[in-house]
């Protein structure tokens, strides 16, 4: 790891300023990732802002639904009673990522910072363009078993990307219309988490939507009516501590057996957190029962596309969100 | 031969805990980077980033001149090594690839991760970024790393055990009424202990080195290093009481260990060097990337009429590296027609080594798929089937087992899974969505009897201290040797101590392939008879001797006591006979090793496997839900640690039935998972409650304790049963491990 | 330099290191810390023990109950700290890159991963070692949990039994030890290679059902 300069900070402003000014310079939160990525010299920033001790860990009731504070640790916010009762699914997410010492460290704001998975991306004599743009995708024609099956179109072939967004939390999170605010030199600024993490287009350096500087602060999340029919699904190839091979973030609200409204995303299959807003759509009013989950699974893979060894996400991922669309429906 | 009935052959041994317990628990415990020695440098290796080719042009000047680097030793500089690349040197032996390789001595890369540099600086944070300073130009060359692209480059590996084997006619099996031909693929693995692997080195003289090394062998290191450096043995002192796993890694000096003293020397420092998790999967070896065909024919009885067991592994193009991969086929089942082919395939790679349960754990993988498979195809339960071919002697070598228990080991691992549940025909069992599987498979591993030295200790207050150089990587061997001194002697657990780990203790071979308990434990056991002789005669002839005119086998050793058999008032605690013959300790030091039975009689240790398994056929997950292990491994000297041996081996058949697999990318020849969060090692939620059972018969031929091996038959065979369990649920053949969720998808859904 | 004088800097930023730094505006209002003198002697090219001097940052931790003054540099892990600083070699390195838990250690009662955690940000923590678990220290009477894995044999090797032990105490105290299943969830963040899993379970079982404060 190359030496930084370390400062720590005890308000937003001093935080936001001190990152503003410096080329390389980051926030340091958990430090589960980042200092991870240091360790492989994958990033070397010459600077790390401390926030940890900015005061933005409460979780409180607000008057349109609940806000996160951008620091509170994923455990707390995992096993928080409001969000246990009225966000299961984001609970659920949450415990189904890491293990219980990440999410003792990680943070709200850090998770959804997190870097990919990637192999590629971690192996400095391999080729990425997400850690090296331009150098090429190194899971193209490589081992893509992790790999992407959504939104990997890109208008240009060198900078191509087929990574993923590792996240768990940012499934549920997504999927429950969350939005998150942010601080910069220029003020405070709403985005919707949809539009918070980006697909790789023409430039997969670049992970989400955050200008220079700009330091998440809270993530608000709407009241909603999916607490009793809620489910988070994640396959992978260990039983616990792995990421998603596919997961699925499914929310439903029933009358009788018809579904008034849900909400859907998927994990493991995209360089965002794959919100499924046209099945969403597909399935209001419709009964919920297996047939119904099958035609919606149809419509959630239209447009995937395989890379050879993630070719089984094609079936996983349909099947998955099937099985997690039958018990959310089941759950109260 | 040795009289098994010396032993209290009738009784159990008593369940101890761990002697090393208390260290473990509270951090006590020392591994070798834990040892604090004033001064201490640290060492960090740059390692290759391509597979092969040469070094054009490295730039150090950086490295060199950053905060507190104190060297960077590259193939220009490290000082010369004067033992290495001598005739006695590590590359005696030309071997199949054709190529020599020792660290830093040349341009060479023969595999990607290969060390290239070593940097060292006065703390671990400073080398570490010094170490990525150095910048490297290379002269690629094509490489090759892809097994099965190479597969037809096998050779025939030297050496009379890797020979092709025959016995009848091989191709009978092609005529039988029932003929199964299928192949099988084991990937990459990697053994992975938790402590990484490395060196702790200190020069003390010009001629004198103290090294705490993560070796199963301290002695084996000290040969290497007085051999590389040409200095005489007793200098070179090498410690490792403790050592955070091995699993087969640590059975040989690695070059690294080898540079490391020599830029100790050079620079007059203790240089430490602790590798990186992903130098873990590169420069200390790994279980081969195998494939195997298996050919069987078996009349409509179920009898086996022939069998064909063909393998191919990888080794590296500067080494050969070979294991037992078909030596369980040639003599676990009776079958008139048998063959056996072994080829190794140079690559451009790091060069393997024994991984826990070795090349038998790979065989026993693709044998007892094929046996399950076999049964299917016979409409036989797969215990049937085994039980209609035992080899109630060696078909290999014409002559009795020593012991096997086997048949008795079916029955107990059957009973106990709830085997009777089971349907013959695959799918029928269903829990809502998950469908339900039962599988079995067998396992065996030679046992045997090396040589071994020990030295016991016996002082006044009625303690004792046990002296052997062994390593304990973990199976508990402390406890073992404590144990059996305490049933020869009588001397309270508590009462003994065992000091090992050190080179200058007595000599003991280093820890593998499920000897060591026969080895240091029968070397324990004749020292403390010996001692107990002693002991006897002294009590009997000291005056006021409450034995008087008594024989030596009228006394009995109980509770630190000596009594009369007939008369148990009559008793002297055993340090007070040393007090009253005015000898402050009581000492005996012997050699000891096997006798002609295991020329007379075919010596294995069995085990049997059952896996209940539950697949999701939506998601394509398998969950081991039950598991149960019987092992025939002769008397059970250690129950608590050997049980522990036991679920170990479970829990190591899960990681490479279900999850375990290191990749590589052909094209650049590197791996892309080289990380404990891509690499799946099972984690708890992977395993469920084990049952293990123990025959504990003691083998009347092996040893005096009639203990056989137990640490390779715990894994040996359970990846199979894993296998077996998911055909089972789910009427699909998965023959290539891991069968990970999307292979049974694929299949499945 | 001393802990004193950063104190005052507390109120917008509390720390800063490095040479490059030096150099660097005096906005953050750091500055105060950096005395002239080492300023100039960056830009003249350092001498090596000044330059080392000045890359190290105050750090006041409180580790098994002993208050510690250090002064580290800023890159420095809290696993490196405490191996190869402090001599605390109960907490091992298997990974160091949070993938295997051996490094497990308590920051504020809560376990963490020790390698992926800056020493630096764990000032003014309180830091449990598996040396600090037994209240009596390393030679008293062991904690229950201590004495649950001897007594179920919950390792082999014993190389990640201090960071299995240090999360199964945390388990417990989470709340999340009702069960075996719940408890093989709770653990999966230690790996075990050795594949002591199953008495580990039995262990922790152990612990809790024997209502022993832990």
């Amino acid at each position: 790891m190359n030496q930084f300069q370390y400062v720590r900070v005890t308000t937003p402003k001093a935080a936001v300023a001190a990152v503003t000014k410096e080329n390389n310079s980051l926030f340091l939160a958990g430090g589960t990732n980042l200092i991870d990525l240091m360790k492989r010299n994958v990033m070397s920033p010459e600077k790390l802002v401390d926030i940890n001790k900015l005061p933005l860990n409460t979780i409180e009731k607000t008057a349109t639904g609940l806000r996160i504070g951008a620091l509170a640790k994923n455990t707390a916010v995992a096993e928080h009673e409001l969000v246990r009762k009225s966000f299961p699914l984001l609970s659920m997410a949450l415990n189904a990522g890491a293990s219980p010492q990440l999410r003792n460290m990680a943070t709200v704001g850090g998770n959804m910072m997190q870097r990919t998975r990637c192999g590629y991306f971690y192996d400095t004599a391999m080729p990425c363009n997400k850690r090296e743009p331009g150098s090429g995708c190194g899971a193209i024609g490589g081992y893509n078993r992790m790999h992407a099956i959504f939104g990997t179109e890109s208008s240009d072939r060198s900078s191509k990307c087929i990574a993923v967004h590792p996240s768990d939390m940012c499934i549920a999170l997504v999927a429950l219309d969350a939005t998150v605010l942010v601080s910069g030199s220029k003020g405070e600024r709403r985005i919707p988490f949809i539009d918070f993490h980006r697909l790789p287009g023409d430039a997969p350096e670049k992970d989400n939507t955050l200008q220079k500087g700009e330091l998440i602060m809270a993530v608000d999340l709407p009241n909603n009516p999916f607490a009793d029919h809620s489910h988070y699904l994640k396959v992978r190839d260990r039983a616990s501590y792995a990421f998603a091979l596919v997961s699925v973030g499914a929310a439903l609200n029933l009358k009788g057996n018809t579904i008034q409204e849900a909400r859907l995303a998927m994990g493991g299959v995209s360089h965002k957190p794959w919100r499924l807003t046209e099945v969403e759509q597909f399935l209001r009013g419709k009964p919920a029962t297996e047939a119904t989950f099958r035609q919606a699974a149809d419509v959630a893979m239209k447009g995937a596309k395989g890379y050879g060894e993630n070719d089984f996400k094609l079936t996983m991922a349909p099947n998955t969100l099937i099985d997690a669309l039958k018990t959310a429906a089941k759950n109260a | 031969m040795p009289d098994p009935k010396l032993m209290k052959n009738d009784e159990k041994s008593p369940a101890i805990n761990r002697v090393d317990g208390r260290l473990k628990v509270t951090g006590g415990a020392k591994y070798f980077a834990e040892f604090e020695i004033p001064g201490t440098t640290y060492c960090v290796l740059v390692t290759s980033t391509i597979a092969r080719g040469s070094i054009a042009s490295m730039e150090t000047k950086k490295a060199e001149g950053a905060p507190g680097v104190l060297a960077v030793f590259t193939n220009l500089n490290l000082p010369k090594i004067p033992g290495l690349n001598t005739p006695e040197g590590n590359n005696a032996k030309k071997p199949s690839g054709g190529e020599t390789y020792q660290m830093l001595t040349d341009k060479k890369i023969l595999f990607a991760g290969q060390p290239i540099a070593m940097v060292i600086a006065d703390t671990l944070e400073r080398a570490q970024y010094a170490a990525t300073l150095v910048k490297t130009t290379y002269s690629k060359q094509p490489h090759q790393t892809d097994l099965e692209k190479h597969k037809a480059k096998g050779v025939m590996p030297q050496g009379e055990r890797n020979a092709d084997y025959k016995r009848g006619n091989p191709d009978t099996y092609k005529t039988a009424p029932v003929v199964l031909e299928a192949s099988y693929t084991l990937p990459i693995e990697v053994h992975n202990p938790m402590e990484l692997h490395g060196i702790l080195v200190n020069w003390t003289a010009d001629d004198q080195v103290m090294i705490y090394a993560k070796t199963q062998g301290v002695q084996m290191t000290q040969k290497a290093v007085a051999k590389a450096f040409k200095l005489d043995e007793k200098n070179v002192h090498v410690h490792t009481e403790f050592m955070g796993g091995g699993f087969g890694m640590g059975l040989k000096t690695w070059p690294q260990e080898i540079a490391v003293v020599a830029a100790a020397k050079k620079l007059r420092k203790p240089v430490k060097l602790v590798v990186s998790r992903d130098q873990m999967f590169t420069m200390v070896g790994h279980r081969p990337y195998t494939t195997q065909t298996i050919s069987m024919g078996a009349d409509k009885a179920g009898k086996l009429v022939g069998i064909v067991h063909e393998a191919t592994a990888e080794t590296a193009s500067y080494e050969d590296f070979t294991e037992s991969t078909v030596g369980m086929t040639k003599f676990i089942y009776d079958c008139p027609n048998v063959s056996t082919t072994y080829r190794i395939v140079p690559l451009d790679r790091g060069v393997p080594i024994w991984m826990r349960g070795p090349g038998e754990a790979t065989g026993a993988f693709a044998l007892e798929s094929a046996m399950d498979e076999m049964a299917a195809k016979l409409n036989l339960d797969p215990i049937e089937f085994r039980l209609r071919n035992y080899a109630e002697t060696d078909p290999e070598k014409n002559r009795p087992f020593s012991s096997k228990h086997l048949k008795e080991a079916y029955q107990l691992g059957a009973d106990k899974i709830g085997w009777s549940k089971r349907k013959n025909e695959p799918g029928a069992l269903r829990d809502g969505e998950w469908l339900i599987g039962y599988g079995m498979s067998s396992g065996t591993f030679n046992a045997s009897r090396g040589q071994a030295s020990a030295k016991v200790i016996l002082n006044q207050d009625g303690s004792l201290v046990i002296q052997s150089a062994v390593t304990d990587i973990g199976p508990g061997t402390g406890t073992a040797m404590v144990s059996i001194a305490h049933d020869v002697l009588g001397i309270p657990v508590g009462r003994i101590k065992f000091e090992m780990g050190d080179t200058t203790l007595p000599k003991a071979p280093t820890q593998g392939g499920s000897t060591i308990t026969s080895t240091v434990g029968s070397a324990v056991y004749d020292t403390c008879t010996a001692l107990k002789t002693s002991l006897a005669a002294l009590a009997i002839a000291q005056g006021n001797s409450p034995f008087m005119g008594s024989k030596a086998e009228d006394l009995v050793f109980e509770d630190g006591m000596i009594q009369l058999k007939g008369d148990r008032k009559k008793k002297l605690p055993v340090g007070d006979v040393l007090k009253a013959n005015n000898l402050p300790t009581l000492d005996r030091a012997l050699d000891s090793k096997g006798g002609p039975e295991q020329e007379t009689y075919s010596m294995y240790s069995f085990s049997v496997h059952f896996a209940e398994v539950r697949v999701n056929p939506v998601t394509g997950v398998v969950r081991v839900s039950n598991a149960v292990s019987v092992a025939d491994s002769g008397r059970i000297v250690s129950p608590k640690t050997a049980a522990s041996q036991m679920i170990g081996g479970v829990t190591g058949g899960i990681g490479m039935a279900l999850t375990e697999e290191a990749v590589l990318d052909h094209r650049f020849g590197r791996l892309v998972n080289n990380n404990l969060a891509d690499y799946h090692v099972p984690v708890s939620a992977d395993v469920p409650h084990i049952d293990t059972i123990f025959i504990d018969k003691p083998d009347p031929y092996i040893n005096p304790m009639g203990a056989k091996g137990m640490g390779e038959i715990a894994l040996i065979g359970f990846a199979a049963a894993v296998a077996n369990a998911v055909y089972n649920a789910t009427g699909q053949r998965i023959r290539d491990l891991p069968i990970t969720p999307d292979k049974v998808i694929k299949r499945v859904a | 330099m001393t802990n004193q004088d950063n104190n005052e800097e507390q109120a917008e930023n509390s720390g800063s290191s490095r040479r490059g730094f030096l150099k660097q505006s005096a906005a953050l209002g750091a500055f105060a810390m950096t005395p002239p003198s080492a300023m100039k002697a960056v830009d003249t090219g350092l001498h090596e023990k000044i330059a080392t001097a000045f890359e190290q940052m105050p750090l006041q931790v409180e580790i098994n109950g002993t208050l510690q003054r250090l002064k580290i540099e800023p890159r420095v892990t809290l696993l490196d700290l405490l191996r190869e600083q402090l001599n605390l070699t109960g907490t091992k390195k298997g990974c160091d890159l949070g993938q295997c838990g051996a490094c497990t250690v308590h920051v504020d009662g809560q376990r963490v991963n020790a390698c992926l955690t800056l020493a630096m940000t764990t000032e003014g923590c309180k830091v449990t070692t598996i040396e600090g678990l037994a209240p009596a220290g390393p030679d008293g009477p062991l904690h229950p949990m201590q004495e649950a894995f001897i007594k179920h044999d919950g390792f082999q090797c014993g190389y990640c039994t201090p960071g299995q032990i240090m999360s199964a105490v945390a388990c417990i105290r989470e709340g999340h030890a009702d069960n075996p299943d719940e408890i093989r969830e709770y653990m999966s963040g230690n790996i075990c290679r050795c594949g002591a899993y199953s008495n580990i379970v039995d262990a922790i079982m152990d612990v809790k059902k024997g209502g022993q404060k832990v």
